[in-house]
C-alpha cells in the first residue's frame, strides 16, 4: 500500500542560521577555535589601521592654517590639509595664469558636453561624435589653452570645431525630442523628405558650408590671451598628456599591428622593428632621448617645444604596447572569420573594419583599458624631466617656505585623486564588456 | 625622375639647418637675448630659499632674484624673463645647448664641471658647506662624537661621498642611512631613525625651521665641505659672463655702498659719493663695456634690491625668509668677515 500525500508540502523557511546576521557571523568568521583566533586578530588589525588613519588624517588634522608652523600649533601628530588646500590651484592647474583659469575649465565642460551623447541611447550618429571629439576637438581645446594669435590653419579648424560642437548639440536635441538624427530632422522641417537624394544632399551641405561660413566669422571676433606651455602644469598638464596619449596610441596601435602582420615586407619589418626598439626602452629613457639627447643634434640655440616632444614620445611609446595588444586580441580571432568575409567579397579593408576589428576589439578592452590606466600613471615620469605636472605639483609644496617638509599630506592626495580616475576607467571599462557581450555570454 | 625634387628639399634643408647654425653661433648671447625680448634663466625643481614656487605659481627665491637682476640689467625690467625649471641630469646640457641662457641654480662650482662640461661657473652668490644637524639632548656637540652613529643623507649628490670621506680620515664607522628624498631624510630623523642629518647647512637650517619642535635640535660647528655656489654660463662669449658676473656683483657692491631698493633713487639724485654715482650710471661710462644702458645697475637695484636685502628676504628672517642667521657666515660682507666681496665698480 503505498501513502500518497495529495498536497506538496508547503517549503519551509530557511533556518535562521542562513538568514541571520549572528548565523552568517558563526558560519563564516567564528566557525571555528582558531577561525575565532583570525577574525579577532584580523578584527584588531583593522581596528588600528583604520583608528590610526581617522585620527591622524581627520580628528587632529588642520584643515584651515597660514602655514605649516600653525599645524604643528594646532597638533603635531595630526595631518596639515591646509597645505594641499592652499596649493589647489597649483595642484590642478599648475602655473596657468589663475585669471584665466576659467579656459580650462571651459575646456574641460566643452569635452564633457560633446562626450555626453556617446552615453544617450536616443541620440544617433554616435560614430561621427566619437570621430569629431578625436579630429576637431583637440584644435579648439589646444587655442583655448595655448591662446595667441590664431593662423589660417588654427581659425580653419577652430571654425570646424566650434561648427562641429553646435551641430552636436543641435542633434542631441534631435534625438532626445524626436528620436531622430539632425539631417532627418532638418530634411524633414524643410519638407523635402520625399525630395531625390541628391537634392537632400545639396540642401545638407549648403546648410553646412552657410554654418561654417558663420562659424569662421565668428570666431575671427575673438581672440584669446597667449599662454605659454612652460606655465601648464598639474593635473590638467597630466590630463593633457595622457589624454592626447589614449586618443592617440589606439589608432597608431591598431596601424602598427596590421602593419606587422601585413604580407608587403616592407611594412612589416618597419613596423615589426618600431614596436620592438620602442617597445625595450622604458618609456623614462625614450623620455631623455627626447628632451636631452634630441637637442644636441639641433642647430645651436635651436628651442623644442619640450611639451610637445613629451606628447610625441608618450604616443609613440603607448602605441607600441598598443599594437601588441591588438595584435593578441587579432590571433584570436578563427582563421573562418576571415574566410567567411573573403566568401562574401569583402577585400582586406573591408574584412578588417567589418568583421575583423569589431570581434578583436571587444575582446581587448580590458587590455585597453589597462594600457590606458598604465598610460595616466606613466605620464607622472615627466616630473623627472621637469614638467610640472601633478607629482612635481605634489612635492613642490614641501619646498614652499610656508609649508616647508610638508610631504606625506600631498602625496596622500594626490593618490587618492589617482585612485578616483583610475577606479572610475576601470568601472566603465566593465560595464563596457558587460554591454558589448550581451549577447553572446560563453 | 619623381626622387629628384625630395633630394633637392632635403639638401635645402640641410643647408637651412647648417646656415641656421652659422648665423645662430655668430650672434652674441646678448644679441640673441635682446633680439627674443626676454631672458631664459635656469632653475632647478624647487629647492627651499634658491627656487620655489608659492601658491600663485609664481617663482621666488635667492636664485630667482639674480635671475631677475640680469633681466634687469639687459632691458630695464625684471619680468622680462623665463625661468626655466630642468631637472638635475640635464641641466648642463640645456645650458651648453643654448636653451637657457644662463644657470642659476645651486650648482657648485667645481674645478671639473668648470674644465670639462663647456660652461664657465661665475662668482659665487652663496657659500654653502657640508655639516651635521643632532638632537640637543644626545648630548653630542662635537662631530668627533659621531662614532658608530647612524647618519641620514640623501643619495645623488657628493653630500654622501663626503660623509664617508669624513668618517673615514677621522676613523668613526658612521653608518650611512640613505634616502632619495630630504623630507624622508628629515622625517626618519625626527622619529628616531637616525642620530644625525647631514646636508648642506642652509638647506638643512631652513628645513630645521620646519621640525615639529625646531629647539630641540642644533647644526654641529664642523664643515665637511666647500660649496660654493655661483650661477654659470656658456663657456666662450665673454661678454656675455661679464654681464652676468658684474650684474651680480652690483648686488654686492650695493650693499658695501649703502644702497637698497627704497633708497636707490634717492641716492642716485643726491649722493656725494662718486663712487655711488659711477655705479648708478649718473656719471662716467660704466655701462660702455657691457654694452648695457647707462642705468643697467641702477635697474637692478631698482628691481631686487642690494644682496643684503635678498639675502634676508628669503634666506634670513624675512616673511618668505628661511631663518639663516647671516652674522658671522661666510655669506656675510667681506666688511663683516664673510666673503661677499665686490671689485671696485669704476
Amino acid at each position: 500500500m503505498a501513502i500518497v500525500k495529495a498536497v506538496n508540502t508547503p517549503a519551509r523557511a530557511a533556518p535562521i542560521s542562513e538568514t541571520s546576521l549572528v548565523g552568517w557571523l558563526r558560519k563564516n568568521l567564528f566557525s571555528s577555535a582558531i577561525n575565532t583566533v583570525l577574525t579577532l586578530f584580523m578584527a584588531f588589525i583593522v581596528y588600528l589601521i583604520v583608528s590610526g588613519v581617522v585620527v591622524w588624517g581627520y580628528l587632529d588634522a588642520t584643515f584651515v592654517a597660514e602655514n605649516r608652523r600653525e599645524c604643528f600649533d594646532n597638533s603635531l601628530t595630526g595631518a596639515c590639509w591646509a597645505g594641499v588646500i592652499d596649493w589647489f590651484d597649483n595642484i590642478f592647474y599648475g602655473r596657468y595664469p589663475r585669471e584665466e583659469i576659467w579656459r580650462i575649465n571651459f575646456g574641460g565642460l566643452l569635452l564633457a558636453l560633446w562626450m555626453a551623447p556617446l552615453w544617450i541611447t536616443r541620440v544617433h550618429g554616435k560614430i561621427l561624435v566619437g570621430a569629431s571629439v578625436v579630429a576637431l576637438y583637440p584644435f579648439l581645446a589646444g587655442y583655448l589653452f595655448s591662446g595667441g594669435d590664431k593662423g589660417l590653419f588654427v581659425q580653419v579648424m577652430v571654425a570646424g570645431a566650434i561648427l562641429a560642437f553646435v551641430i552636436n548639440m543641435a542633434n542631441v536635441v534631435a534625438g532626445l525630442v524626436r528620436n531622430q538624427s539632425l539631417d532627418r530632422l532638418v530634411i524633414d522641417l524643410l519638407g523635402q523628405a520625399n525630395a531625390p537624394d541628391k537634392t537632400q544632399r545639396n540642401i545638407l551641405l549648403g546648410l553646412l558650408a552657410a554654418g561654417f561660413a558663420a562659424a569662421f566669422l565668428w570666431q575671427a571676433s575673438w581672440t584669446v590671451v597667449g599662454v605659454s606651455w612652460t606655465k601648464w602644469g598639474g593635473l590638467f598638464l597630466t590630463l593633457v598628456i595622457s589624454g592626447i596619449g589614449i586618443a592617440s596610441s589606439l589608432p597608431g596601435g591598431i596601424a602598427l599591428a596590421l602593419g606587422r602582420r601585413s604580407k608587403l615586407p616592407v611594412i612589416r619589418v618597419l613596423s615589426t622593428g618600431f614596436i620592438e626598439v620602442f617597445r625595450s626602452v622604458p618609456l623614462i629613457t625614450v623620455l631623455f632621448m627626447a628632451t636631452t639627447m634630441f637637442p644636441l643634434f639641433m642647430p645651436e640655440g635651436f628651442v623644442l617645444n619640450k611639451l610637445v616632444q613629451v606628447i610625441i614620445a608618450v604616443v609613440l611609446f603607448n602605441a607600441c604596447y598598443m599594437a601588441e595588444t591588438v595584435r593578441a586580441g587579432l590571433q584570436a580571432i578563427p582563421k573562418g572569420q576571415f574566410e567567411g568575409a573573403h566568401t562574401i567579397g569583402l577585400g582586406y579593408w573591408g574584412t578588417m573594419g567589418l568583421i575583423i576589428m569589431p570581434q578583436a576589439l571587444k575582446h581587448m578592452i580590458p587590455n585597453i583599458v589597462g594600457s590606458f590606466i598604465g598610460l595616466l600613471k606613466n605620464s607622472t615620469l615627466v616630473s623627472i624631466i621637469g614638467l610640472f605636472d601633478i607629482l612635481l605639483m605634489l612635492r613642490s609644496i614641501s619646498r614652499d617656505v610656508p609649508w616647508l617638509g610638508l610631504h606625506k599630506e600631498p602625496l596622500i592626495f594626490g593618490a587618492i585623486l589617482f585612485f578616483i580616475i583610475c577606479f572610475a576607467m576601470s568601472k566603465y571599462s566593465r560595464h563596457l564588456e558587460v554591454t558589448l557581450s550581451a549577447g553572446n555570454k560563453h | 625622375m619623381t626622387i629628384r625634387p625630395n633630394f633637392a628639399s632635403l639638401a635645402a634643408i640641410a643647408t637651412l639647418a647648417v646656415s641656421g647654425a652659422g648665423v645662430a653661433s655668430a650672434q652674441s648671447t646678448l644679441e640673441i637675448v635682446k633680439e627674443r625680448g626676454h631672458l631664459r634663466c635656469q632653475v632647478g625643481s624647487p629647492s627651499p630659499g634658491y627656487y620655489m614656487l608659492d601658491t600663485e605659481g609664481n617663482w621666488y627665491g635667492l636664485d630667482v632674484s639674480v635671475c631677475q637682476a640680469v633681466a634687469a640689467a639687459i632691458f630695464g625690467d625684471p619680468t622680462k624673463l623665463e625661468i626655466q625649471s630642468v631637472s638635475t641630469q640635464s641641466r648642463f646640457t640645456a645650458l651648453a645647448n643654448g636653451e637657457s641662457d644662463m644657470l642659476s641654480r645651486t650648482a657648485t662650482w667645481t674645478l671639473t664641471r668648470d674644465s670639462q662640461l663647456g660652461i664657465d661657473f661665475l662668482t659665487p652668490n652663496f657659500y654653502d658647506g657640508q655639516g651635521f644637524t643632532v638632537r640637543k639632548d644626545s648630548g653630542i656637540t662635537n662631530a668627533m662624537q659621531l662614532k658608530g652613529a647612524k647618519v641620514c643623507v640623501t643619495t645623488g649628490t657628493t653630500t654622501e661621498l663626503n660623509l664617508t670621506d669624513f668618517s673615514r680620515a677621522n676613523d668613526l664607522g658612521i653608518s650611512a642611512v640613505t634616502f632619495e628624498d630630504f623630507n624622508v631624510r628629515d622625517d626618519t630623523y625626527v622619529n628616531g631613525g637616525c642620530d644625525a642629518v647631514t646636508g648642506d647647512k642652509s638647506s638643512m637650517a631652513g628645513n630645521m625651521a620646519a621640525f615639529p619642535v625646531p629647539a630641540d635640535h642644533m647644526i654641529l660647528p664642523v664643515t665637511l665641505s666647500k660649496e660654493p655656489l655661483a650661477p654659470a654660463v656658456r663657456h666662450g662669449d665673454n661678454q656675455w659672463s661679464d654681464i652676468v658676473r658684474w650684474s651680480v656683483f652690483a648686488l654686492i657692491n650695493a650693499e658695501e655702498l649703502g644702497i637698497t631698493q627704497g633708497n636707490v633713487e634717492d641716492m642716485r639724485a643726491n649722493s656725494k659719493d662718486p663712487n655711488v654715482l659711477r655705479m648708478l650710471g649718473a656719471e662716467s661710462n660704466l655701462n660702455e663695456g657691457l654694452d648695457l644702458e647707462k642705468d643697467w645697475a641702477y635697474n637692478i637695484i631698482k628691481a631686487v634690491g642690494n644682496y643684503g636685502e635678498i639675502y634676508e628676504k628669503y634666506m634670513g628672517d624675512g616673511e618668505q625668509g628661511l631663518g639663516i642667521a647671516r652674522e658671522g657666515s661666510l655669506n656675510a660682507l667681506w666688511t663683516n668677515g664673510g666673503l661677499m666681496y665686490s671689485p671696485p665698480m669704476r
